[in-house]
């Protein structure tokens, strides 16, 4: 159970992005249509055999509304009414891009 | 003005003073056995008051099914024994239970219940209702405000264990109409089996039992519980991801005989309530063993201490071994519950027993959880 966990899940409304901030430390700002493009519900993902995640480019993602789902994920209800992705924590966190995730990304900005 | 003259008197008659911070500073040194910290820093030390040499406090105990309240009684004893000017003891207990709901609290059906349990098997037949019947029954013993739940779509058999003819009323709570539990040996019962049709199977999909569960959970008006156990169906499929998802559950409970072929499913069950991290408070091996009424011997039917040592493997508390016995069952057919019918027997013990053990889990999980910071969801 000593999986990294979220502690705040902060919507900046101006910036369209989601700051989620996780127990061990790592913050990152998952802009808003990253998260929306890869929506893990099954049509977005596909009934297909892969583990890959499957990105669909949306032009917009406003969201409406952010609700926790028990005690392991979170649901993002998108303003075109689409809200059928449940994201696990663990989901969220393999999308996690902050510089201890992903090292590369250090110097770009 | 004289007592306080008084009182300044005494203080010079005696050497060193007696005060409340000098007790509460040799309190320190008990901890909560199952929590691992000092009683004092856990708020656990209530009404403390020195007079005269006598020492008198409550100890407010995380559940009244306490399991280590004489030990607790104890090491506040030899903590005060070398106190100076304490001449007199006065130590009661009250209880006041800690809710174990982790996570964001935004989205709970159930505000007024502080522990929600889960009774799950990863195989059907394992005696879950019987267990999860009994363990509500001793909770209610123990002293504590107890529920219990059937979710068992596929085998309500709740009613019938409680022997409960009449199914839930309509009432009006703050202008909205709600369903009150009947009550049986004391519990307010809900059960998926009073919206059924008699003798029918339940064929639902997905969706339309989520629904069904939905209002059983959230339509009815449990008031203020410690704790509600609910009596899961077998296995790993939709009723499980509702309630994963619709609450914030303290903990499950595994269900399993000891034989290799029923472990197997246990795994299964585990696996899933890791995934959706729902902490596994307890293990309980049921038809663990049969007493023979002619010779008294113990039989191990299946393979006695199977699920202890899957227990220990999987790093889960064990909480306990009930036997296998015609008086659980008759209680069972009857509608009265062992513990209700024979509540000094040794089978009614072990249900006793088994649900302090819980009862403690959970008082850790709750204090765990309190550390692990909840999840806050904001906008800016």
């Amino acid at each position: 159970m000593n999986k990294p966990v979220p502690i705040e899940i902060n919507h900046i409304q101006a910036e369209e992005q989601i700051r989620i901030t996780w127990n061990d430390g790592h913050i990152w700002e998952y802009p808003q249509t990253y998260l929306r493009g890869y929506c893990p519900c099954a049509q977005c993902q596909g009934h297909g055999a892969s583990d890959e995640k499957k990105f669909t480019p949306v032009k917009e993602a406003k969201l409406e509304e952010i609700r926790a789902i028990g005690n392991y994920a979170i649901e993002f209800r998108w303003a075109d009414g689409h809200n059928t992705g449940i994201y696990t924590f663990d989901y969220l966190r393999s999308l996690c891009q902050c510089l201890q995730c992903e090292p590369s990304h250090a110097g770009s900005t | 003005m004289r007592g306080f003259f008084n009182k300044f008197a005494r203080k010079e008659r005696k050497m060193s003073t007696l005060t409340n911070e000098l007790v509460l500073e040799a309190l320190k040194s008990v901890q909560d056995p199952e929590i691992h910290k000092d009683i004092v820093s856990l708020g656990m030390v209530k009404d403390l008051g020195v007079n005269n040499g006598t020492v008198s406090f409550t100890v407010e105990l995380t559940t009244p099914a306490c399991p280590l309240k004489d030990r607790i009684q104890d090491d506040c004893k030899k903590a005060l024994a070398h106190l100076e000017g304490v001449t007199n003891l006065d130590i009661s207990f009250g209880s006041q239970v800690r809710g174990s709901k982790v996570g964001a609290g935004s989205t709970d059906l159930l505000p007024t219940v502080k522990n929600i349990i889960l009774i799950a098997s990863g195989k059907g037949g394992v005696g879950k209702s019987t267990v999860a019947a009994n363990l509500a029954v001793a909770l209610s013993r123990h002293g504590a405000a107890t529920g219990l739940l059937d979710a068992d779509i596929y085998g309500p058999s709740i009613p019938i264990l409680m022997g409960i003819k009449e199914g839930p009323k309509k009432i009006t709570v703050n202008g909205a109409v709600k369903l009150s539990p009947p009550i049986a040996h004391g519990l307010p019962i809900m059960s998926i089996g009073f919206f059924l049709e008699p003798d029918q199977a339940v064929i639902w999909r997905g969706p339309m039992l989520g629904k069904a569960l939905h209002q059983l959970m959230g339509d009815a008006h449990w008031g203020d519980l410690d704790y509600l156990v609910v009596d899961m169906p077998p296995g790993t499929g939709d009723v499980q991801i509702t309630f994963s998802q619709q609450l914030k559950v303290s903990g499950a409970v595994l269900v399993a005989t000891p034989q290799e072929v029923a472990l197997a499913d246990v795994v299964r069950a585990k696996s899933m309530f890791d995934k959706v991290m729902i902490p596994i408070v307890g293990l309980i091996e049921n038809m663990s063993y049969f007493i023979c009424d002619g010779c008294n011997k113990e039989h191990d039917i299946f393979s006695r201490g199977g699920a202890e040592k899957a227990a220990a493997g999987f790093k889960i508390p064990f909480l306990g071994a009930v036997p296998i016995t015609p008086s659980i069952r008759a209680g069972g057919d009857a509608g009265v519950p062992i513990l209700i019918q024979d509540p000094d027997s040794e089978i009614g013990k072990v249900f006793l027993d088994i649900a302090a053990k819980l009862a403690g889990q959970l008082s850790v999980a709750s204090e765990a959880g309190q550390q692990t910071e909840s999840l806050k969801i904001v906008s800016s």
